[in-house]
């Protein structure tokens, strides 16, 4: 399959998630909802089950959801609670709800209130102090509530060998993915942001084993290309989601190409592995222990500012010349984290942008307008 | 042979061009309070065309900028930020330019820059507070024009606190203060003091440096500039062309492209 076949295909299954549900629906398999961050998917996997993303909606508009949330209140959250309430996600068969940050802890319970006699609600609370014994021990009773459920809803037990396969598939999914951010920088050229974004967006609707295989397939084909002589400007994308492809279209314009990410709904999804040692389900536990160097988790070494200096390495090492932070309106980690990032990246001489985003914005002329002037300063440089 | 180039700067709520000579007389220019989307461009390109007795094909290069840069798709040549024109044009108007403020119909802009080149810059976030737009709210609910908002602000006599700079809030609380009988004047200068405050918060995240010159159409309300000087503690240069000012850099970097 060529190129653009591979990247038309997966961007057909990010552009209608709704269709690939019914499709999953329709071949017998069972979907459960993830929302962000940090769900083991590998359980549902590991149940024969079909993870389906929950990251919002760029199409949507927030109807429903406004009588559970205040005014100002993440839009990914209240579109997710939106997608729930419309019917749109009415064939799932459950829904997993992280309470990672501030505005989905709540969110969980309107979740509760609003959907249970309709689907199984699965609470996860993530442990703050993710790394002691006991966060780990606590981790592992929520892993495995969620795993009970899960059970519930399969109708029989999910084993640990089931659990350390879907470890090894999602291992080399994430590898995979991976891989494709350095091509996709490499190839800058062929794979432009638009196409970037719905390629990593597809793997939060596929099956990863069908995915990593297109996934893979794809990375040989750029891997067998020459490197390109890129002539535009490169940066690193930061935020929660940056999967506007109308956004996207105004990096695209200005001939400006994506070298690497610190996004949460792409990079700081697939960074860290499981291992594929011992028991499982402790693997998954050590797997979210490992995390680091994100906006949402607790830093015992805050002080040190180790996540803005991570952020301005990745610019550095990974030959951009600048950062556009793509701030989620209304997203409290990300304010008052920024003061500490611009601090690294100002001490680090990295030149960026913050742009305000959110999933209901439908006009980006003055977001288009900050690009073209960053790539100005950028080509200047 | 002279070499003819067009600046044109298509704003929200104005649309303003520019013709220069050699890339350094300004032979004719053209102002149309209405910006994108109507039919403002067409007519402010028309009336500078006529102002300099020319034709477009006159015309070496034609630059478009501002908000609606790319809505003239075969009138113009090029397109380029208004960030890199208000730059270049106030980098021509006052050759020490450290700091430009900007403030336009629908955003404000601080750049910072170096050897006449834009080097860092800062954007307000999507929300209207502290815009040219602000103050057209304002003076409707005030019932006064929006060009005498300076000139009634300078007969206030007392300091009326204008505390929310969300223009929604900020309009009820106009509201509130005429209900209770407040001078328009005192409430006048404390919007003023009100969109200072914003902007400042703006230039320091990019940090000001002398000369601090400020350009776009609400640079000709002195109360503001007056507000702004004080809260920020330097001077603040305008020029007669502030409104022009993007439509200059534009027409600047018409000549550069022209002359290549």
């Amino acid at each position: 399959m060529s190129i653009e076949r591979i990247v038309k295909e997966l961007s057909a299954v990010a552009a209608n998630p709704k269709g690939q549900l019914k499709a999953y629906k329709e071949a017998g398999k069972k979907c459960i909802g993830v929302m962000p961050y940090y769900a083991p998917e590998e359980l549902v996997y590991a149940a024969g089950m079909v993870p389906f993303g929950m990251w919002g909606s760029n199409r949507k508009t927030i109807s429903q959801a406004k009588e559970y949330c205040a005014t100002f209140y993440c839009t990914i959250a209240q579109l997710d609670l939106e997608m729930l309430l419309d019917g749109t996600m009415d064939l799932l068969d459950g829904v997993i709800t992280p309470s990672i940050c501030d505005t989905l802890r709540p969110m969980t319970q309107n979740i509760r209130v609003a959907m249970s006699e309709k689907l199984p609600v699965i609470f996860l609370a993530h442990p703050q102090f993710r790394r002691p014994a006991f966060g780990l021990e606590f981790c592992r009773a929520q892993y495995t509530h969620v795993k009970t459920e899960l059970e519930k809803i399969r109708g029989c037990e999910i084993k640990d060998e089931e659990i350390a396969g879907a470890i090894k598939v999602y291992n080399k999914s994430r590898a995979a993915r991976r891989d494709f951010v350095k091509l996709a920088s490499e190839h800058c050229d062929v794979i432009d942001p638009i196409m970037r974004s719905a390629v990593l967006k597809a793997a939060w609707f596929m099956r990863k084993d069908e995915y990593t295989a297109k996934l893979e397939e794809l990375n040989a084909l750029l891997r067998a290309m020459p490197v390109c002589n890129w002539k535009g400007v490169k940066i690193v994308t930061s935020g929660i989601v940056v999967d506007n492809p109308t956004l996207l279209k105004v990096l695209k314009d200005n001939h400006v190409a994506i070298a690497a990410d610190d996004v949460a709904h792409e990079s700081r999804a697939f960074r860290v592995d499981a291992s594929e040692e011992g028991d499982p389900m402790m693997a998954l536990c050590q797997q979210f222990a490992d995390q680091d160097f994100d906006v949402l988790l607790y830093d015992e070494e805050s002080e040190k500012n180790r996540r803005g200096e991570f952020v301005a390495n990745l610019v550095k090492e990974s030959g951009a010349q600048g950062l556009v932070l793509f701030m989620q309106q209304f997203c409290d980690p990300e304010e008052m984290e920024y003061p500490y990032l611009k601090k690294a990246l100002d001490a680090a001489g990295i030149p960026f942008i913050k742009l305000g985003v959110d999933q209901q914005m439908r006009d980006f002329g003055q977001a288009a307008t900050a690009i073209q002037a960053f790539a100005d300063v950028l080509a200047m440089q | 042979m002279s070499i003819y180039t067009m600046g044109i700067d298509v704003g929200s709520t104005a649309s303003k061009c520019v013709i220069l000579k050699d890339g350094k007389h300004i032979i004719a220019k053209s102002l149309v309070s209405v910006g994108t989307g109507t039919s403002g461009p067409s007519r402010a390109i028309a009336e500078v065309l006529e102002n300099a007795d020319m034709v477009r094909e006159e015309m070496d290069f034609v630059l478009a900028t501002g908000y609606g840069r790319n809505s003239l798709e075969g009138l113009a040549d090029m397109q380029m930020s208004e960030l890199s024109c208000h730059a270049k044009g106030a980098s021509f108007l006052f050759p020490n330019v450290r700091t430009v403020i900007d403030i336009g119909g629908q955003d404000v802009k601080v750049i910072e820059i170096e050897n006449g080149m834009m080097k860092n810059f800062v954007m307000n976030d999507k929300c209207a507070a502290g815009t040219g737009r602000f103050l057209d709210v304002m003076a409707r609910v005030l019932e006064v024009r929006v060009e005498d908002l300076g000139m009634l602000g300078d007969e206030s006599t007392k300091e009326v606190g204008i505390s929310s700079t969300c223009t929604v809030f900020a309009e009820s609380e106009v509201i509130s203060q005429l209900a209770v009988g407040t001078d328009k004047r005192d409430i006048i200068n404390g919007i003023h003091k009100s969109v200072a405050a914003r902007v400042v918060g703006l230039c320091h995240r990019v940090g000001v440096r002398d000369q601090v010159v400020m350009t776009g159409g609400v640079a000709q309300n002195h109360g503001i500039v007056k507000a702004l000087a004080s809260q920020l503690q330097h001077e603040i240069h305008t020029s007669p062309l502030t409104q022009y000012n993007g439509a200059l850099g534009a027409a600047l970097f018409a000549f550069q492209k022209a002359n290549k």
